[in-house]
């Protein structure tokens, strides 16, 4: 219900008369803090310490992303759901190697159907997919059988390949070709729009996990360490392809996104600012999207599915329910 | 919901009530303000806008549609205000 906002113009956001505020020389914006789930940044914008404060309050992250798109950080607000006894159950899954590897292999099964559910899709509508889509079987059968998540990243990492093989022959654009994965910076348009999508997708799932028990420093496929969240990298392996691939076929088949929309920079290719707000806004119309999950028999929102997955990780967690992944059914 | 909020109150409140209703709804010109909110939001609007205004002299009418599937919106003249989550 709560809204999330994007800012891709420079200027202030400060606390005024009790909600947020938004201002540049073009003009000055309200913003019902009632009605805000997070705010992404993507403008030169400035904050005080006041307005973090009256943030913390609201419960709303603010994501920061720089000039390249690539994700800067989130001010994370302080934690409003603090349990002792999810972190606990958390690190015992994660130090218990038999339990650490169930998980993980969830979750590179569940990529794994989604990923064969839009690979059948194209496939029905006559793509010549047949080849790719018996390599990724092959894989998915090796899942179970791995020894060590080492193995499963490499299982999930080559499942990766021949999918994105298969984007040349849904596309069928010459100036969409795949080439191969370039990341940091990428090299050619398609790698750009993956890359911008699966940064909005791993912040996305962050802000879910925000709205749970869960700690996102605690993840199982993606290996805690010091650096970063991995948790929501492990959930966004799930929904890739069915919310983010989606949304970039639609861009590109629709030509809401053609190679105009690109420029080079020193730091590869790089979207337009035009272009990343058609993204953001057709990503946001996807999330919003409602059908009817099987399961609970309710219309519920991709967004909603998201947060779905993390309860029932935490069911897993807590003992009281095998966690299964979702896997797209219509 | 989506509601559609407008008010007619003395001079002295509408500051007053102006601020309470950003902080829930999109202003979208001077009195009026709509957007999606929740039951409870819609509960707690309410209370603070009791609190706010003189019942004897202010009038404040809520719209309220369980949808906006089978509505549509035409305005003439210039955009004053909005709901645009992409700024």
């Amino acid at each position: 219900m709560k809204k999330p906002i994007y800012i891709f113009s420079s200027g202030e956001l400060k606390r005024k008369d009790n909600t947020i505020y938004f201002e540049n020389e073009e003009g000055q914006k309200f913003i019902p803090v009632e009605n805000t789930s997070e705010i992404f940044v993507f403008g030169e914008v400035n904050v005080n310490k006041r307005f973090l404060e009256f943030i913390t309050q609201a419960e709303i992250i603010l994501h920061f992303f720089n000039h390249h798109d690539y994700y800067v950080g989130s001010y994370y607000p302080r934690e409003h759901l603090n349990s002792g006894f999810m972190i606990l159950k958390q690190a015992e899954h994660y130090l218990d190697a038999g339990k650490r590897q169930k998980l993980a292999s969830e979750f590179v099964m569940g990529a794994s159907k989604n990923i064969q559910h839009v690979l059948r899709y194209y496939s029905n509508r006559g793509k010549n997919l047949a080849e790719v889509e018996n390599g990724i079987k092959n894989l998915e059968q090796k899942i179970y059988a791995c020894s060590d998540v080492e193995e499963l990243m490499a299982i999930e990492g080559n499942t990766r390949d021949y999918y994105y093989k298969a984007f040349d022959y849904i596309l069928e654009k010459p100036e969409f070709t795949f080439g191969q994965r370039t990341r940091r910076p990428p090299q050619n348009n398609l790698n750009t729009l993956i890359s911008f999508g699966n940064s909005m997708i791993y912040t996305i799932v962050l802000s879910e996990i925000y709205k749970t028990h869960l700690d996102p420093r605690i993840g199982y496929l993606h290996a805690t360490n010091f650096r970063r969240f991995t948790l929501n990298l492990d959930i966004a392996e799930i929904f890739k392809p069915i919310i983010i691939d989606r949304v970039i076929f639609t861009l590109i088949g629709r030509n809401m996104i053609t190679k105009d929309d690109f420029e080079k920079s020193t730091a590869g290719i790089v979207l337009k600012e035009n272009a990343r707000k058609t993204f953001v806004e057709e990503l946001e119309n996807k999330l919003k999207t409602t059908f009817n999950h099987r399961t609970l028999g309710k219309n519920v929102s991709y967004r909603r599915l998201i947060r779905l997955e993390l309860y029932k990780l935490e069911k897993h967690l807590m003992g009281e329910e095998e966690y299964k992944p979702y896997v797209a059914s219509w | 919901m989506f509601i559609i909020l407008v008010y007619d109150v003395g001079e002295k409140r509408v500051g007053k009530v102006l601020k309470i209703c950003r902080k829930y709804l999109n202003w979208v010109q001077n009195s009026v303000l709509e957007g999606e909110i929740s039951d409870a939001g819609f509960k707690k609007l309410k209370l603070e806008l009791k609190r706010a205004i003189n019942d004897q002299e202010d009038s404040v009418i809520f719209y309220i549609l369980r949808t906006t599937k089978y509505s549509s919106r035409e305005t003439m003249g210039i955009k004053k205000g909005g709901d645009e989550m992409i700024i």
